[in-house]
């Protein structure tokens, strides 16, 4: 999958204003289409910052009454996504915080996607990819969740380095910066864990 | 002497944000310089497996907007429902402490409803203290 694939995906941006109004007048239910449009990439980022299905779930229902709540301070200017997203982030890490729970790896066998790519390669290079994967959903335990967060948006999520910055909440210029120390942190971790690079 | 690349650079050219005659400059570097094409390689690497976990996390074919809508439309309803009733209650109890009457039949009627009130009360109370520790609530079929 490329990057910029992902996102929010789903709404026209002038029927998620619509929505948007509606809601502001009072309409929970015209909430209903951002939920599902969002919540797929919400989820996500969810699971990736928290770690599990379970907290990530709590995090993202979260977000989604706080995004509802504040709507009226919502720039309709602007696309909901990467409010949302800043929303979330906000609310996985306060979890993080708050409830003392750490960031803890779920195993992902169950929940891996097979890509029809990957099928193609023989069962060898699938049996390598899981390996790889399993290996950082490990490694991302190790790296802290300032890390750990530019590194979903940028890769799980696709964002381009002006959104992560309006997500993030911090200059567009940081994003490269914040992004090299990430994935530093991330490579430092696997090669601890025994990773090989080229 | 070529033009020094930042990591800030590096990670532009990765993620494809650079301007086209940056990206062919730090392209032009990379050819000559084996320790860049490592680099960039492992960062790729990485890269690539992290975009192999785009899973589908279990249980997401059942969704949170239930749980959304739960919390955006149950306490309104709550604040209607109690705020109603208490204002009949009240009205109710007014209407049977002003009316002509048997003052010991009020009495009793009193305190009929007062301990069925009082017995209801603690049942609910207690199914709510068990629901809220109750581990599976949150399971679904």
């Amino acid at each position: 999958m490329s990057s910029g694939t992902r996102k929010g995906d789903g709404l026209q941006p002038q029927v998620e204003r619509e929505l948007i109004r509606k809601c502001r007048a009072g309409g929970a239910r015209f909430y209903e289409p951002l939920v599902r449009a969002y919540e797929p990439a919400g989820l996500r980022i969810a699971v990736a910052m928290m770690g599990n299905v379970e907290d990530a779930r709590d995090a993202l229902q979260d977000a989604f009454v706080k995004a509802y709540d504040s709507l009226h301070r919502f720039d309709l200017r602007r696309p909901f996504g990467p409010w949302f997203f800043q929303i979330l982030r906000n609310q996985c890490r306060d979890m993080l915080r708050s409830r003392q729970a750490r960031f803890k790896v779920e195993a992902l066998d169950e929940r891996l996607e097979l890509r029809p790519a990957d099928a193609e390669k023989g069962p060898e290079r699938l049996r390598q990819r899981a390996a790889a994967r399993e290996l950082l959903w490990q490694a991302l335990e190790h790296i802290g969740a300032e890390h750990r967060e530019i590194l979903v948006l940028k890769e799980l999520q696709g964002l381009r380095y002006a959104e992560i910055a309006q997500v993030l909440d911090i200059p567009e210029g940081t994003v490269a910066s914040r992004l090299f120390h990430a994935r530093k942190a991330l490579k430092d971790a696997l090669m601890s864990m025994g990773a090989e690079y080229p | 002497m070529p033009e020094r690349i930042t990591h800030d650079d590096l990670m532009r050219f990765i993620d494809g944000e650079l301007a086209p005659e940056d990206h062919a400059r730090i392209e032009a570097q990379l050819r000559t310089s084996t320790e860049l094409q490592r680099e960039v390689a492992i960062f790729n690497a990485m890269k690539t497996d992290f975009q192999d976990l785009s899973f589908q996390p279990a249980g997401s074919g059942h969704s949170v907007w239930d749980r959304v809508n739960r919390q955006l439309t149950r306490p309104v309803g709550w604040l209607l429902m109690i705020g109603g009733a208490a204002v009949l209650v009240a009205y109710g109890v007014f209407v049977f402490a002003t009316s002509p009457g048997d003052p010991w039949e009020k009495l009793a009627i009193a305190a009929v409803v007062i301990g069925f009130v009082v017995l209801l009360g603690s049942v609910v109370w207690e199914r709510y203290r068990d629901w809220l520790h109750d581990p599976y609530r949150d399971v679904y079929r």
